[in-house]
């Protein structure tokens, strides 16, 4: 059960810049430690000018609930994350969390198959820590482009799952892209049954599990990006289609109050 | 402590601090951020007769100091919305104001008459203004004679206020203004969104699916303040502002230029407990200033 969405203050405890511009920040805020589950988010003030206007939505990348502290994970690129990455310790961020639903696998499986392309890592820290206590085995799909951007892989084997590394530029791990790494370790599995795939990352990359879950018929679990100004369901800013609409009609869900975790077969994925 | 209660026609409002159509939802989002009860007026989410699934995506885009959007009117429908959004609206103790669309006029009056048999609802605010539907919106409130008649239509079915909100799309907002005041509308909000337009380079493409969509936020407060400023100039009937209104200056600022309410938008998205914060700063603004009516301050703009 996750908490009450609040707006609140959070204080800047630590940046670390963990991968070539990607950047880690610890923040102080216990209810968001305490009570976000993985796929939530939080909704964070950086600016109040004039060009960074609307907040800009954060994974929830881990939390402590005995020391209060929560972490996201940002690539330093657009106009927000730029200032982000310059918030000095001791900072307070204004932010509205936690948001959004969470990745919600069935029961007695065999295997969680964690499929994350690039900064689509974020979420699955905290997945992996909710899920530490369960008996089952976590295998983690990461792609990257170069070594240059990897992270986290030391974390996420200590939190008991084994990592398989995709390199587009083969300076690490399976040369090429995660998704036919993915492919070719489901292909020789005699069973694909028991297993789910929980998947994260670019458009391209999210299109080709969907094709890949459909084949072999695995369930899969996507959370989607998208672009957000309330994050809480109040501006329809951010639809995403429903695959099967009951009608012949467009039909949209919201990514902030939905989602941002969906099952793959039950929505259209968006350039 | 100062006395914030406005009259709109038959509508008391217990403080001028409303939330505008479109920005709050049915309300319900916002609960976990303030007691609701606290505002003057809560409007909803627009209401049409027929169920809108809304425009595709990308429906906003972020601009300097705003942003556009082009939600397209998603709605569940008059009926679903009686039985889905009213019962968390009605226990509250605020106003409750539904927005009613409609493709045609009869829409508006048949969503209108469906309404009347639900209790709480205080007013209707009649939206003749959205610039992001393809069947109409704009054309209700860019042609005084089809807003006059559509507003009489209303007017014939229902004794609770009526509010229409206006466009500021046109050539002569308060042309518009006196036209829906013929036809019998006990109030005008304005100003809804200004067409605008935003382009990814990148893409090479619009960055709305609708090309161009409506842009709100502290961008267009300045029009905002004269649209506002020339309609109480030239009706007779309260106005309700409308425009990039973000703290209790923006609002103290349109109760001074004479609107008798505000409504808070955009602002809601940036700060889910604005219109609190933009109530508290009125307050005490007119406590500090030991101003003891609010109806002495609003209009007392110099000029």
């Amino acid at each position: 059960m996750s908490g009450n969405k609040i707006l609140t203050e959070a204080t800047v405890k630590h940046l670390e810049e963990i991968a070539e511009n990607i950047f880690r920040m610890h923040l102080y805020e216990p209810h968001i430690a305490q009570t976000s589950h993985a796929g939530q988010f939080v909704n964070i003030q950086i600016a109040q000018g004039t060009t960074i206007f609307w907040r800009r939505p954060f994974s929830i990348h881990s939390t402590n609930p005995e020391s209060g502290i929560f972490e996201i994970l940002f690539n330093a690129v657009g106009r927000g994350t730029q200032v982000l990455k310059k918030i000095k310790n001791g900072a307070k961020l204004n932010l509205v969390g936690p948001l959004g639903n969470t990745f919600n696998h069935a029961p007695h499986l065999e295997e969680i198959i964690i499929v994350a392309g690039g900064l689509g890592i974020a979420p699955f820290k905290l997945l992996l820590q909710d899920l530490r206590k369960q008996q089952l085995k976590k295998t983690v799909f990461f792609g990257v482009s170069s070594t240059a951007n990897l992270c986290c892989l030391d974390e996420f084997s200590r939190l008991g799952a084994k990592c398989r590394v995709s390199t587009e530029d083969g300076s690490k791990g399976y040369h090429g892209f995660v998704t036919d790494d993915l492919q070719n370790y489901l292909q020789e599995l005699p069973d694909s049954s028991h297993r789910e795939l929980l998947v994260c990352g670019p458009t391209p990359m999210l299109r080709k599990v969907q094709e890949i879950a459909q084949t072999l018929q695995i369930n899969a679990q996507v959370s989607v990006e998208n672009i957000m100004a309330c994050g809480f369901g109040a501006c329809m800013g951010c639809p995403v289609q429903l695959a099967h609409p009951h009608d012949d009609g467009k039909r949209y869900l919201l990514a902030c109050k939905d989602g941002p975790v969906f099952n793959m077969d039950e929505i259209l994925l968006d350039d | 402590m100062t006395d914030l209660s406005v009259k709109i026609g038959s509508l008391v409002l217990k403080n001028p601090v409303m939330v505008a159509s479109g920005t709050f939802g049915y309300a319900e989002e916002f609960k976990d951020f303030f007691d609701l009860n606290q505002i003057g007026g809560i409007i909803t989410k627009t209401v049409t007769l027929e169920p809108r699934p809304g425009n595709a995506p990308p429906r906003i885009a972020e601009t300097a100091s705003g942003m556009l959007n082009s939600i397209g009117l998603p709605n569940v429908g008059v009926e679903h919305f009686i039985i889905e959004k009213m019962p968390f609206l009605q226990p509250l103790s605020t106003k409750i104001i539904v927005n009613v669309a409609g493709k045609t006029g009869e829409d508006f009056v048949e969503a209108v008459v469906r309404l009347e048999d639900v209790d709480r609802i205080d007013a209707y605010e009649l939206n003749y203004s959205c610039p992001n539907v393809k069947e109409g919106g704009l054309t209700f409130s860019a042609n005084a004679a089809i807003a006059e008649q559509v507003t009489r239509n209303v007017r014939k079915v229902t004794n609770r206020p009526l509010i229409a909100k206006l466009t500021p799309n046109v050539t002569s907002i308060s042309e518009i203004g006196k036209a829906v005041e013929n036809g019998g509308a006990d109030a005008v909000s304005a100003i809804n969104t200004l067409v605008g337009m935003a382009v990814d380079l990148g893409k090479k493409r619009p960055k709305l699916s609708t090309i161009t969509g409506g842009l709100s936020g502290p961008a267009i407060k300045p029009v905002a303040l004269a649209k506002v400023f020339e309609l109480v100039q030239n009706l007779s009937i309260p106005v309700i502002a409308i425009g990039g209104i973000m703290n209790a200056t923006d609002a103290l600022e349109f109760l001074l230029t004479g609107a008798v309410a505000i409504q808070v938008g955009t602002a809601n998205f940036i700060n889910p407990r604005a219109p609190l914060d933009i109530l508290e700063g009125v307050r005490d603004y007119f406590d500090k200033n030991r101003i003891d009516g609010i109806s002495s301050f609003i209009g007392s703009i110099k000029t």
